[in-house]
């Protein structure tokens, strides 16, 4: 699960002389929200985002009415973009997470994903997002149970061992430190072929663990 | 990218017309053509030649012309449109983010310079990426398309490689750029089965990793239902019919989609599913269309709404978009071929008559001349091409032999040295026991006679100064067959047989289309009464509908006149149909020789299953299984010894010692019953316990 699985390739890209006017529109009609700037080559040059067309209202105080229209013509994407150091991006072959945690500590929607300062996709929270919700399995059918776990070696094994113990199969599972106890870890794993009770049973079987939600997606 | 992650489609065509600018007005070759491509999916584009296939590919990168312009409609790139975009922005774009590839690769690519050169230079020019870098990347992206000894190759000139390695150049070098839309147009037609499909395999797969968007042209429909995941039909600049592929294969909706798919072979498990057939009439000329739907004149099912009023491209409730009025009402399984297309009735032919043809362990080895001035002084050891090895088969009267193989496999060698256009160099070969051994310059006017042959191309067979009735009479009149002034009567005669009529009697070639030269060239062919007919690929350069036609045709007159046929083709599937006997050959040796139905089913020689296998299917639905020959035919120069297979059989390890026999030893001939004979060391069980290669879905 690298970033080079999760972009979006080949994004829709335009030039540093496009008008911003013709960057907004491409936006709206098309859905999205980032648009990379290239330069020949599909080398990066900056990336124009919804944030960066907003005009400050202070700005448009000063403005007299008859010229926006003139002076919104005359502003083209290079005038506008994210550039240089501003600008943050990530390899294809960064892991997830380190894209993730990019993202979260620079504050930003959207990472171009470059080889060798050639944009060869996009990476945004959308897709992040998404991959998240399959990591989870999604809204694939089956039962989702959280099992809270001592914070201890060895603790998967034996969910899995159990499940399994039944021929039932684990399509999703994740696992994150319990909100304010470190001691613990909740679980998160999506069965198949199982009933919600059956697996409630093998489940509060399992020693030092606890069931703390089951249910049945449909 | 998460398939929950809704994307724009990359290419999307709106209504679009192109038009030509020529001599007193202009001709709208497209018409109406809306359709898009998201990311990662092929989308074919099929239909017969002349229905606009290429303008649209042209279209969309603006490659029409000094005289055509896109007169109507929007063609939107990534969301931008493209229709009216000019100079740097288009070629940026052109360069960047849309690659082509085209039929011929040897057009492709610069004949003087090295292949490393021409391939970096993308790198280079494009990018400024310096020089050992980009050739890096493209010794990457070779080995990336499978190309054998790719750093050996950059060093190459074009002619050094084969047709199938020439194409992964191309395809290479067209993903250098990492493009978002690949469009092909037909890039795999000039090639053999065998290579198209593993170009067809690395297509597939070239998608899944670099989520290009693919708009595939072809006019096989087979090819198209491996490698699309939906398609559009086209027929007379207009798209007809668009949806799945499993849908236009399985519930074809537009009558044209329908005819078309009954003109192709289908190589099914039984018989009757290969019978063909045509769509009569031929595709209107775009400055002489119909007024109403475009396709009324060869439509079965047409009403007087058709003819008045053109259909829209609708929706129908299954999801597929069709342009017919009558769309829902139609039933295509409970349609009834009119008398004028039905197809003949093929009787079972009796292989044990009386053979009109023997011939005996038949070779022909060409001289290859060395350069050194040893060999010019005659002084070296002569070296030969062994264009065709110890061939031996009979043909009884009346039946038709089909000979297949890949291109380079003696094939037309092995009927061109039986008409006598080139010698003997060994063996036996008796016609009605006369000896056809000798060059025809040697024969008797009466032997000629009887041996006539058909060629794979007609314009370039056919004298283009001399009218029709001039050609097809000018046997009759050397050999003497019919008496001077009842010549324009046979000449009309044959004309009517082969469906053309009396008005064609003064027309030049020029005026003819191509299936019409080629019902012309058969006509030549049988004028003189022939016995046997020798036919090289008389239907490889024809379009399906047409295809379907001339081959009712040859089996028509064949049951007329019972005239005896070699019929050479590189498509598996048309052989099957058509054939009594099948030889299949590799380097110059046959390898497998029998009845038409058995070489269909196992046992199989080993090369015969891969041929099969290759075979694009038109049914998405049919499973076939996948035997991909490695490397490429050998030299027949110098044949690998043994079994000349043994270099990419993929069969060689089930004997023991890795098949260490076959490089030893020549295979002895495997008897399988009524004359089937299979050339392989492989023993009969073995031979017989292969899989069917093509099996339906579910059975």
């Amino acid at each position: 699960m690298l970033v080079k699985d999760c972009m979006t390739r080949h994004p829709i890209m335009i030039s540093p002389e496009t008008p911003a006017v013709k960057a907004q529109n491409l936006m709206i009609e098309n859905k999205v929200r980032h648009l990379p700037v290239v330069g020949d080559g599909k080398r990066i040059v900056g990336l124009i985002t919804r944030d960066t067309l907003m005009v400050p209202p202070s700005d448009l105080g000063s403005l007299n009415v008859w010229e926006i229209s003139r002076i919104l013509s005359d502003i083209k994407a290079k005038d506008v973009m994210v550039k240089d150091k501003a600008l943050i991006t990530i390899d294809p072959n960064a892991t997830l997470e380190s894209a993730a945690e990019l993202m979260i500590e620079k504050k930003v929607g959207c990472l171009p994903v470059l080889e060798d300062q050639v944009v060869v996709g996009i990476i945004t929270e959308v897709d992040m997002l998404a991959k998240l919700s399959e990591l989870l399995g999604g809204g694939a059918e089956g039962v989702r149970a959280t099992i809270r776990v001592p914070n201890i070696v060895g603790e998967y094994a034996k969910i899995f061992s159990a499940v399994s113990a039944h021929d039932w199969g684990i399509y999703a599972s994740g696992g994150a430190v319990t909100p304010k106890d470190p001691d613990h870890w909740d679980i998160v794993i999506k069965v198949r072929r199982a009933s919600k009770d059956e697996l409630l049973k093998v489940l509060q079987d399992i020693e030092g663990q606890e069931v703390i939600d089951i249910r049945t997606i449909p | 990218m998460s398939d929950l992650v809704k994307a724009p489609p990359v290419l999307k065509l709106e209504d679009v017309a192109v038009a030509y600018k020529v001599r007193g007005g202009e001709i709208e070759a497209v018409q109406n053509v809306s359709f898009e491509i998201n990311r990662g999916e092929t989308h074919g584009i099929v239909g017969e030649s002349g229905c606009g296939k290429s303008t649209v590919a042209w279209a969309i990168v603006n490659f029409l012309g000094a005289n055509g312009y896109v007169k109507r409609g929007s063609i939107k790139f990534q969301g931008q449109e493209l229709v009216g975009v000019t100079g740097e922005e288009l070629r940026r774009l052109r360069g960047d983010q849309i690659a082509m590839v085209y039929q011929d690769p040897m057009q492709a690519l610069n004949p003087s310079m090295r292949l490393g050169d021409q391939m970096s230079e993308v790198l280079t020019v494009h990018r400024g990426m310096d020089q050992d870098e980009a050739e890096e990347r493209c010794i990457e992206m070779l080995e990336r398309v499978y190309m054998p000894d790719a750093a050996n190759v950059m060093k190459r000139y074009p002619h050094q490689i084969s047709g199938g390695q020439q194409q992964r150049v191309v395809i290479a070098t067209a993903l250098l750029n990492n493009p978002a839309l690949l469009i092909m147009d037909e890039p795999t037609t000039a090639l053999d089965v065998t290579v198209e499909a593993a170009v067809l395999d690395l297509i597939a797969e070239l998608r899944r990793d670099f989520d290009t968007a693919i708009m595939y042209i072809t006019h096989n429909l087979g090819v198209v239902a491996r490698v699309s995941t939906r398609v559009g039909v086209m027929y007379a600049g207009e798209m007809v019919e668009r949806g799945t592929v499993e849908q236009i294969y399985a519930r074809p909706q537009h009558p044209y989609t329908q005819g078309l798919l009954r003109c192709v072979p289908k190589l099914g498990s039984d018989k009757a599913s290969s019978l063909l057939y045509p769509i009569r009439g031929r595709v209107p000329p775009p400055n002489n269309r119909p007024h109403g739907c475009i396709y009324a004149p060869r439509c079965d099912y047409v009403e007087d709404r058709c003819r008045n009023e053109p259909p829209k491209l609708r929706k129908l409730p299954n999801g597929i978009w069709v342009r017919c009025h009558f769309a829902e009402e139609i039933n295509p399984d409970e349609w009834q071929p009119s008398e004028d297309i039905a197809p003949p009735e093929v009787g079972v032919a009796d292989l044990t008559s009386e053979p009109i043809l023997v011939v005996d362990d038949l070779k022909k080895y060409y001289e290859v001349q060395g350069t050194e001035l040893k060999d010019v002084l005659g002084l070296s050891e002569k070296r030969y091409v062994k264009a065709v090895e110890n061939a031996s088969f009979k043909i009884p009267r009346g039946t038709t032999l089909g000979v297949v193989g890949e291109s380079g496999c003696g094939k037309s060698t092995l009927i061109k040295t039986l008409i006598g256009l080139e010698e003997t160099t060994d063996g036996d070969a008796k016609f009605l026991g006369f000896d056809i051994t000798d060059r025809i310059t040697e024969r008797e006017k009466s032997l000629i006679q009887e041996l006539q042959m058909v060629f794979q191309n007609p314009d370039s067979t056919m004298n283009p100064s001399y009218t029709v009735g001039q050609q097809i009479s000018r046997p009759m009149r050397l050999f003497g067959t019919v008496p001077k002034d009842k010549l324009r009567e046979e000449v009309i005669r044959l004309l009517n047989s082969m469906r053309l009529g009396e008005n064609y009697y003064d027309r030049l070639p020029r005026q003819l289309s191509g299936g019409e030269k080629q019902r012309v060239g058969i006509a030549r062919a049988l004028a003189s009464h022939p016995d046997l007919v020798l036919c090289d690929e008389p239907v490889s350069a024809l379009d399906v509908s047409v295809q379907a036609a001339i081959l009712n045709l040859l089996l028509e007159i064949q049951q007329e006149f019972d005239t005896t046929l070699v019929f050479i083709a590189h498509d598996l599937s048309v052989v099957r149909f058509f054939s009594d006997q099948v030889a299949v050959m590799y380097l110059g040796q046959v390898m497998e020789i029998g009845p038409a139905e058995a070489i269909y089913t196992p046992p199989y020689h080993p090369y015969s299953e891969a041929l099969l296998s290759a075979v694009p299917i038109p049914d998405p639905t049919a499973k076939q299984k996948h035997i991909r020959l490695e490397g490429n035919v050998p030299s027949a120069i110098d044949p690998p010894s043994g079994c000349r297979f043994h270099t990419r059989c993929p069969r060689r390890s089930l004997l023991p010692d890795d098949g260490q026999i076959c490089v030893t030893d020549t295979p002895p001939w495997r008897e399988a019953g009524d004359g089937h004979r299979i050339y392989c060391h492989l023993p009969l069980e073995t031979l017989r316990s292969f899989d069917p290669v093509i099996s339906q879905e579910g059975s």
